[in-house]
Formats: C-alpha cells, structure tokens, sequence
C-alpha cells in the first residue's frame, strides 16, 4: 500500500466501495428476495395465476403417511387439478370408480398431474394400484364432491348393493369356505364345452333362470348337468363353456388389466394366490393379511362358490382375512368383469375368445 | 525444494488473486447454490433423487471437492466455500472492502487444548454415523447446511478470524489433510525476505487487506494443512513475496514438521470411512444399510458403535501393530508413537484416492439426476431449462469398476512409494527402509483388496 500513490488508492477505494453496494444488494438477493421468491412462486403465486384450481397431493407408502391430504373436497362441476408426487417408492395413482383415471406408475420425484372434473355430487377414491409396501391397499384417498347450492351437504350415498342387500336376505355367509365337493379331475375346457352343449341341446331347467351364472355355483350347475345325462368330464367341460360364454375379448383385456393393477400383488398373476405380497407374508406379519390369499386356479376350492359370493368379496372385502374393500374403486359393471375374469383360471378358454 | 512453477507469474491471474472482489463474489455464488439447497431440503420434494439438495451437494458437489478440487487446487474449496461468509462478513462489517480496524469480534481465546483437528476429527465422525440418513433426507441435509452456517456466525461472534474453519468444520479438516498431496500450494518464493521484513503485514494486514484469518503466518508455511487459499496475505505482501504454485503432487506428505497425532488419526478415520462407506452403501449387506439408515434405534446404536469402534480402534489398532512390526524389521531407534504418526501419512494417497474411488461408485451412476434437477430443483414440476425430463442414465456403467481399480492400484504405488520416503527419513541405509516399508505396503495391500472386494463384488 505505501508503494501506492495517493491518486490510485483514491481510484481503488471507489471501484471497492461500488463492489462493496453490489455485493451487498447481491447478498440480500441471494439471502432474502430469493427464498421469497422461490416459496412466493410456488405457494402463492403459480397457484393463483393457474387456470384451475391446483391440489397437491403427496402420495407415500402407508406407513409413510399414505396420501398427503388424503381428503379432497371438490364443487361438483368444478375442474381441478390434482398434481401428485412421490417421495419414496414407485406407486400408481388411479382414480375411480367408473371414471377410467389411470395415471401410471409415478417414480420417486417425479409429479404427474390430470385435470379432473365431476360433473355429480358423489364419492370417489384415489388410490395406488401398484404394489408398494405390505400395507399398499391401505393407500387411498377420498374425493367428495359437493353440490356448489349445499356445499355443508354431504353427497348422497349411494345406497347399499342389491347384490349384497340380497345375499345378506338369504342369510348367505360368503366369508364361509365354499368348497367343490367333486371337482374335475383335469382343467375343463371351454372350447370342448362347446360340442357337448350343442349336442345336449335342452340345457337344465337351473341353466336357464334368470341371473343363472351369477347366482349358481359352477359346482351346483355342473351336478345338474351330470343328472341330465352328462359325463363329469362332459359336465365339466359344459360348465367351462357356459361360465365363460359371455367374455369377450374387449372384457377380458379391460379385466385383465384391472387384475394385474389390484389383485395379483396378492392372488398372483397366475391367480394361484402366491402374489408378492402372499410371498413375504413372513416378513410383514404387521400387514393384517390373517389368512393366505385365495388360488383362484384351484378348482377344489373356487367352483364351490357362486359369482355373487365373489362380487360381494371383492366390493365389500374379507371379514378378517385382508382382503380389501374395492367397492370404493370399481363400479359395479367392473366388478363383474372381474368375477367372470376369475373363471378363467380354473377353466380353459376358448381359443376364440382369447384377447 | 522440489519443482515448482510459478502460477502467479501469470499478470491476469495474480490481478484477479489480488482483486478483494474476486474471493468474496465466488462465494456469494456459491452462497446462492447453498440457499437453493437448503429452501429444497425444507421446502422440496423428500425423493433425494430429485431434490436439488441431495444431488447438488452428495453428489456434483461432493465429486467436484473430493475428484478435482482437493487433488489437484487443494483447498480451493475454503476460498468459495459459502458456510464462513456470513460470519467473516459481520466480523469485517463488510463483504468486500477493508473496513478500518481489527475485525469485530468478543475476541475470546480459542482454548488452547483445541488448537488442533481433534475436534473436526470428532465432528466429522459425528456427522459420519448419520451419513446414511444425512445422504438420502433433504430435510437433514438442509438442517445439517444451515446447522453449520450458524455454527459459522456464532463462533466468529465469540472469536476472531476463522476459528471455525480451522478447528471446528468437519469438511476443513479432511480437505486440509488432503490438501498435502495436492498439486497446488501457496507459499511464499523467498523465506529470507519474510525473515527480514518486520511489520509482517501478512498477518496484521494493512489497508486494503486483513491479516491471515487462518492465523498462519505465510513466511512458516511448508504445509498446505492449515492455508484457506483466502488470497489475504498475497493483497498484502509489500514485497511481492507470495506466490501460487504448481509443484508435484504429495509433496507435503514429506514434510516432516508439523506431523501429529491429531492429523494421523485424521488419515485412519478418512481412511476406514472409505472402506466402511464402500461397505455399508455399495456392499451387499442390506441389513448394515438398514440398520445406518435407522430402521430401529438400537439398530443404529449397534452400527454407531461398530463405526467409531473401528475407526477409532480397530483400524488404528491394526496400523499401530503394522507400525510396530515395521520399527523392529527397519531397525528404527523413534518410539512406536513418533513412527505410527509419520507411517499414518502414507495413507493420505491411499485415502483420498480410496474416496475417489468410492465416489466413482454414485457420481457415474447418478450423476446424470442433476440434469432434470437443474430444471427441477425442488420436485415440484418446475422446468425452467426444459430439461426436467431426461431420464436418469448411468454413465459408463461398464468403465466404473476398471477405473476404479486402476485408481487403487495408483494410490496403492503412490502411498508404497510416500511410506518408503517416509522410512528413508529414520533409516541408515536404503535396505533398511525397504524392509521397514514392507508392513506397511503389506497393510496398503490389504487396504486395497478390501476396497476391490466392495467394488468388484
């Protein structure tokens, strides 16, 4: 500094001074106008210059916290958008029922995001469809959505299920085993099914009442076959043929894809009931799955119980067993796809009806 | 003296060295990175793989440090380090200007028993038994980054200059240890002019710079350890007397003056941190992983008392034995203490490329996680360069092992040759050194096959 004249350090304390009032103002930007910034964008700003209402939902693994808000409140005809993100492990996010929202598997980080809106007052779930922790069914969420004229409302219910309402009426247990009480011997064959039905001609009087499928054990049918002359592998045969005459290849992808999402984390993707969850039962004893999942391609246990006894499970759940309720999350329609799906591992399609 | 050449001969660099901008206006840079990371850690999505603050410091930060920075600058990374800024400003009342006077402070003294890297030592294991969780929850890594930032300013409230970087930050300490084998020193070109020269400017400072906030005086240093490349004391040499240099690397290791017990421990932590992190994060034993990222409390108490254990006992346990074995074969006269000390840096090499190695591991694979995160930093679907979208890509998924391995081969040769040259400071003759430098390869060796064991599976 001594060897500095008097003229150059005047012009070095300026241009440091000048620095100084920058770095001070670059300081505050940095320290203050940006985390205001940033938190003011995201949770004032960008919410109130979207075009729709904006609903960030937090989706983690149940023990996690599950959804974050996992109750949403939503004016009927009103859209919104519900921007869902993950902390933790891959879930899928799918909204139902009877809406057909699928917004695939959701990674750790990423957001995905689907303008929805509910034209009626109602209920809807939201909900994981990808197996992602020993409690996975238990991620859901619930959408009520109200009438904007009553909006202290609640939405109205949408009444019990005559499927169930009728069963409980006939005091019909479906918690209870249904077993088979002569099940086939190999797997019965729709496309051989054919033949034996065309050549029968006159089905059984049981086989041509109403509701007859849903209502009627393939078991029940099979012995009502065998006392109008059938063979029990004809029988069988027959009863493989009628259960499955009314899928269609469109029903039985659309099906499939419902079983693979929700059901075969435990049922298995062969419906043979050892699903990744059933696999580390073991490890999870906290799952409050008490019993194995069901094998849908055991013919001893399966053909023993009707359609509604399936549809009843599958929407209001297993009493003590874990299986959940997906009344929340399929329409009834669906529901019964799912059931005739079942069929399909104990019996063998038709080549023709194959998706 | 060994090579050296001159960086400052260079007009521009030795003018932007010279420049009291130049320091502080990187580290409001870097200051804005660091208030990034911290708003993700709080406010961001807890997914680490798309939170700005788990990818920008565990992952491009951390590889820039410990890959290029420290091997090659040193301690560059004081000199834009962010965490002292706020406190060191305050003291100065200013950011870029000598402000006239001593620097503010109570001007406590800093107790003397901690003159030394123990406590970083200590802090840096502290840190270390909860990496699993720090490198993986934004949340912690922000309150750990915010943590060390008012620990900064209260420490530069009670004592002068930078106490805490020299005795208290964790990352300082190991960048310091580190920094011997690094290619760059600042030094001063001639020791007789700083003997001569009494106002000693460089440490009181003068007008239009401070003294050393390091509180290392310029005309001593032989050493890289305790030098903040701050700049300070070559804005104030009257005499022109301080350069920046580029020199062969390890050149410090060889130095004998200032070797201590609390920077050989400081080698053995850094070193078994490497095994045990290559361990626990790349090693198939989930349930180690499990138990470090708290699954239960006793769990991690168990893996909190393995790790110190084995850093604090077991490594230097077995490095003691290996010296003792190599006193006796090199028939060397210093005690088992005096010759573990001097051995113990040998394995800096080994350490630092051991870390670079590790690094290798998660820096390749998940390096690629910074391009969305730059276009997302806090996960809340943002896009701001249109990049939010690029999928994660591992980067040379077939190199890594094989560049790993050769890594450890040159650290293994490296800190063979360092402990020979060691040996050769207390032996009589070459054969001597040889055998007293035959354990300790023995014990590199050892280190080394360890190290491929993790990374080749």
């Amino acid at each position: 500094m001594r060897l500095m004249s008097e003229k150059r350090l005047d012009r070095f304390r300026l241009v440091e001074g000048r620095g100084e009032l920058l770095a001070m103002v670059a300081l505050i930007l940095v320290v203050v106008v940006l985390p205001i910034s940033v938190l003011g964008y995201q949770f004032v700003l960008r919410p109130a210059l979207a075009d729709v209402r904006t609903i960030d939902v937090m989706a983690a693994a149940p023990e996690a916290g599950g959804f974050q808000p996992d109750a949403i409140r939503v004016a009927a005809g009103e859209t919104v958008r519900l921007r869902f993100s993950v902390p933790d492990v891959p879930h899928g996010i799918a909204i139902g029922p009877g809406l057909d929202l699928d917004l695939g598997h959701v990674d750790p980080g990423q957001v995905k995001e689907v303008d929805v809106t509910f034209p009626e007052p109602g209920r809807y779930t939201f909900y994981c469809n990808s197996w992602c922790s020993p409690n996975h069914w238990r991620m859901r969420g619930t959408i009520e959505v109200y009438d904007p004229q009553t909006p202290e409302a609640l939405p109205a219910s949408d009444g019990p299920d005559p499927v169930l309402e009728s069963l409980t009426a006939r005091g019909v247990d479906i918690d209870a085993p249904h077993e088979t009480p002569m099940p086939p011997h190999g797997r019965p064959s729709a496309a051989r099914g054919v033949d034996v039905v065309k050549q029968m001609g006159e089905l059984p009087a049981v086989l041509t009442a109403p509701e007859w499928r849903r209502t009627l054990s393939p078991a029940k049918a099979w012995e009502a076959l065998v006392t109008a002359g059938l063979s029990q592998a004809e029988a069988w045969d027959a009863v493989a043929y009628l259960w499955l005459a009314e899928m269609d290849a469109e029903r039985l992808k659309r099906a499939s894809t419902l079983y693979a999402k929700n059901c075969a984390a435990c049922h298995g993707e062969a419906g043979d009931g050892q699903g990744v969850a059933a696999r580390s039962l073991d490890q999870h004893a906290d799952m409050n799955m008490l019993e194995e999942p069901v094998a849908f391609n055991n013919p001893s246990t399966m053909l023993g119980g009707s359609g509604e006894i399936y549809y009843a499970k599958l929407r209001r759940g297993g009493m003590g067993t874990g299986m959940p309720s997906f009344g929340p999350i399929f329409t009834p329609d669906e529901t019964w796809m799912l059931v005739d799906y079942l069929w399909a591992f104990v019996f063998d399609l038709d080549p023709n009806q194959g998706p | 003296m060994g090579y050296r050449f001159e960086l400052t001969r260079s007009k521009w660099l030795k003018a932007l060295l010279k420049s009291r901008v130049f320091q502080p206006a990187l580290m409001l840079v870097t200051l804005f990175f660091f208030v990034v990371a911290i708003l993700a850690g709080f406010f961001g999505t807890p997914a680490g793989s798309h939170n700005f603050g788990i990818i920008f410091v565990w992952i491009v930060w951390w590889a820039l440090l410990i890959i290029v920075l420290v091997p090659f600058f040193g301690r560059m990374w004081c000199t834009i380090c962010p965490i002292p800024g706020p406190g060191e400003w305050l003291q100065r009342r200013g950011i870029i200007q000598r402000t006239p006077g001593r620097p503010r402070s109570l001007r406590w003294r800093w107790p003397r028993r901690l003159r030394n890297i123990w406590l970083q030592n200590f802090g840096f294991l502290a840190v270390a038994i909860f990496s699993t969780v720090i490198l993986t929850r934004p949340g912690v890594t922000a309150w750990l980054l915010l943590g060390m930032m008012l620990l900064g300013v209260t420490l530069s409230i009670f004592y002068e200059n930078r106490v805490f970087c020299r005795y208290v930050c964790p990352v300082g300490g190991f960048i310091g240890l580190y920094s011997l084998t690094s290619s760059t020193e600042l030094r001063v070109k001639d020791v007789q002019v700083c003997r001569e020269h009494t106002t000693k400017d460089c440490v009181i400072g003068t007008e239009h710079s401070y003294g050393c906030p390091w509180m290392v005086f310029p005309g001593n240093l032989e050493r890289n350890t305790y030098c903040g490349l701050c700049t300070e004391c070559l804005k104030a040499c009257p005499k022109d007397n301080v350069a920046l240099n580029l020199r062969p690397f390890g050149t410090d290791l060889l130095v004998a003056k200032g070797r201590s017990l609390d920077e050989a421990y400081k080698a053995l932590i850094m070193l078994a941190c490497a095994l045990l992190y290559s361990g626990v994060l790349l090693g198939p034993w989930g349930w180690v992983k499990d138990w470090a990222n708290m699954a239960t409390l006793p769990q991690w108490a168990a893996y909190a008392a393995g790790f110190l254990a084995i850093n604090l006992l077991v490594v230097p346990g077995l490095f003691w034995l290996t010296t003792a074995v190599a006193r006796r074969v090199g028939q060397i006269q210093l005690p088992v203490k005096r010759l573990f000390i001097d051995y113990a840096y040998s394995l800096v090499p080994m350490g630092l490329i051991g870390w670079i190695a590790f690094s290798f591991s998660f820096v390749f694979v998940n390096g690629s996680y910074a391009v969305s995160v730059l276009s997302d930093p806090f996960g809340w679907g943002w896009d701001l360069l249109g990049t939010r979208s690029v999928p994660w890509t591992p980067l040379l998924p077939g190199l890594v092992a094989a560049l790993q391995v050769a890594l450890l081969l040159v650290g293994l040769v490296f800190s063979s040759i360092i402990a020979y040259r060691i040996a050769r400071q207390h032996t009589r003759t070459d054969v001597q050194a040889w055998h007293s430098t035959l354990p300790v390869s023995a014990f590199l060796a050892g280190v080394t096959l360890v190290f491929m064991r993790l990374y080749l599976g």
